[in-house]
């Protein structure tokens, strides 16, 4: 209760250190906008890549291709894989992209066949502007992912170039699955035929099946029945061949951990150096406070909390720009028309301040602990 | 009249490297309640030593410390702080404000340790900065007041949680011949209208004169008590 009551001090303490206050919010913010980042990259790749019970989905892909542009199977596998058991529909796909490289801003076009992929999708899909009939209507319409739409301020009747096609926007839609919020899906046949002449010719199969329990079963089934074909293929659930295309993103994403980690290292040293700074300056003032009947504790407790608040500050201030900006520029890391989303969100936010109020309380365990456990008498003499 | 404060035998020792310092060396001293007590002496006499001793901010070696009925050799670190924060008000020669702080969140300060409403602790802290005269100061920050001034500050923060001891220890040390008047008056008015117990330390032997009784250690021994004795009217001091 005192360390309550006693807040108000540690507040004006920070308020009126007002340099070395503000300084030491800056490099925290800057040090925590960056971790924060980092972050919002790692939970894409969790999100994207990490396998659920709830996965029902398979991707068909040409053996040894990792690219949508080599990866050319014949549409007629269709028949054959839906005769498989356990596979409730299949869905072929031809998949195009504005740029091979990994990018933040990649148009994905998905071909699909309209009826079955709104047979197959439509309940797991929300049009929030535009018309499906519009889209269903006409041939060079494209229903826009809402992350691809924001990002490129499509709204609906805008046609749009990118790799080569020119399409219309029918409708722009918002699903759970981040695959779905950069691409463009449009009619099969216009992506076979706006491309290259290429009817007949998909990039890949997606797959539902029944339930996650023969995922596997399933897999090996579809690649066993075209193992010999000349076009064999490569079949996996779908968060693992995320995995296997974006490797190079994984792993530049694993490597980005230790740079985060470095951040919230800076963030303690910034925050351990201004405590240690503000108790030495203040080792008379300590002495003072415990003479007028502060426990070793409470000024303990206090120079910890002074640490806490100013971690508080600059981690909130951090964290919530690192959100804003990834919320506001929604941008993707997107390779080979796979998509990792830069998820952030108020989850994020929240981690963030408890990083830092763990980072705030480290930072003044030391200072606190010699503050309030040194001779009163002799500091007073001292001072 | 009733003692509140006894030593009996009281020492302290301090070791440094090989040589054992005894500032205070088996004191017996007796204090009655509402007492205004000047201690001199030269430097290294034990004077400060006694007076933190008295305070509850250090522990004797030996001997017995019995303040307001409080063992203070028996008394743990948090319980001794919690004892301090109810009976004793400590006034420095720097006067130790925080400088972070204006005169009001200054004397505020010791009544955060006290569970009382928001108003009753303002109208504590007014009385108080009222009480020595510097209310209409209270915005201001220790930077903005002068030595006297600040002195002030000081006093109405030992006074403001209403302690039965207020130790001083030079008071007047940093201050003008006027202003250590004033601050001497003001120790005297909370002596006798308030019935404060003062224990204060001094180099100055005109701040004596406003004290009941003036005692002289020497090498943490008591050398003459009661060497000069009642008390002098303010004004008719020569600060």
């Amino acid at each position: 209760m005192n360390a309550l009551r006693c807040m108000p001090y540690v507040l004006r303490q920070v308020a009126r250190h007002r340099i070395r206050s503000a300084l030491t919010v800056l490099g925290v913010a800057i040090a925590m906008f960056l971790f924060t980042a980092v972050q919002a990259m790692n939970e894409g790749v969790t999100e994207a890549t990490a396998a659920t019970a709830n996965d029902t989905t398979l991707v068909v892909y040409r053996e040894d291709r990792y690219c949508p542009a080599t990866s050319r199977l014949p549409q007629d596998y269709q028949r054959r894989i839906e005769s498989v058991d356990g596979v409730v529909s299949v869905t072929p796909m031809k998949i195009v992209v504005s740029n091979c490289r990994t990018s933040l801003d990649v148009v994905t076009f998905r071909g699909v066949p309209k009826d079955d992929f709104i047979a197959d999708r439509g309940d797991e899909i929300e049009l929030i502007a535009g018309s499906i009939e519009d889209w269903r209507r006409r041939t060079d319409a494209a229903l826009v992912g809402e992350t691809l739409a924001a990002r490129r301020g499509f709204r609906p009747g805008m046609t749009f170039d990118a790799a080569g096609i020119t399409a219309y926007v029918a409708g722009i839609i918002r699903t759970d699955d981040a695959q779905d919020h950069n691409v463009a899906y449009t009619a099969l046949e216009f992506v076979q035929l706006a491309h290259r002449d290429e009817l007949g010719v998909v990039t890949q199969f997606n797959v539902k099946v029944r339930d996650a329990s023969v995922l596997e079963r399933v897999a090996e089934d579809i690649d066993a029945i075209f193992a010999t074909a000349q076009e064999p293929t490569a079949t996996f659930s779908e968060k693992a061949f995320i995995g296997r295309l974006a490797d190079d993103i994984i792993e530049l994403v694993g490597f980005a951990r230790w740079l985060g980690l470095g951040c919230l290292a800076a963030a303690l040293a910034l925050v351990a150096n201004s405590i240690v700074l503000a108790v030495q300056s203040r080792v008379s003032e300590h002495a003072v406070l415990q003479t007028l009947g502060f426990s070793g504790r409470l000024v303990s407790a206090l120079i910890i909390a002074e640490g806490v608040v100013l971690a508080l500050l600059g981690g909130g201030l951090g964290a919530a720009a690192a959100v804003m900006v990834a919320a506001n520029s929604r941008y993707a890391l997107s390779v080979e028309g796979t998509s990792i989303p830069i998820v952030a969100g108020p989850g994020l936010l929240a981690w963030g301040l408890l990083v830092c109020g763990g980072i705030g309380v480290i930072a003044g365990l030391v200072p606190a602990w010699q503050a309030s456990h040194r001779d009163i008498a002799e500091r007073l003499r001292a001072a | 009249m009733d003692t509140i404060i006894e030593c009996r035998r009281l020492t302290r020792e301090y070791r440094k490297a090989d040589t054992v310092i005894r500032p205070l060396d088996e004191l017996d001293l007796d204090v009655p309640r509402g007492d205004f007590l000047a201690l001199m002496g030269p430097s290294g006499s034990g004077k400060t030593t006694l007076l933190n001793l008295i305070a509850g901010i250090d522990s004797p070696t030996r001997g017995q410390l019995l303040v307001e009925g409080a063992d203070i050799g028996a008394l743990g670190r948090n319980r001794l702080a919690a004892w301090r924060s109810r009976h004793v008000g400590y006034i420095f020669q720097l006067y130790n404000l925080v400088p972070a702080l204006t005169a009001y969140e200054n004397v505020e300060l010791p009544m955060l340790l006290h569970p009382m409403s928001r108003r009753e602790r303002h109208e504590r802290i007014v009385a108080a900065l009222d009480r020595v005269g510097i209310a209409d100061r209270k915005d201001h920050f220790p930077r903005q007041l002068s030595g006297g001034q600040e002195q002030r500050v000081a006093i109405a923060r030992a006074i403001v949680t209403d302690p039965a001891i207020i130790v001083a220890d030079e008071p007047t040390g940093d201050l003008d011949k006027p202003a250590a008047h004033a601050v001497m008056t003001l120790l005297q008015q909370l002596n006798r209208e308030l019935g404060k117990t003062i224990i204060m330390v001094t180099h100055d032997p005109a701040a004596t004169a406003y004290a009941a009784r003036t005692l002289h250690l020497d090498k943490g021994r008591l050398v003459e008590k009661d060497s000069i004795g009642g008390r002098l009217e303010a004004e008719e001091a020569s600060v």
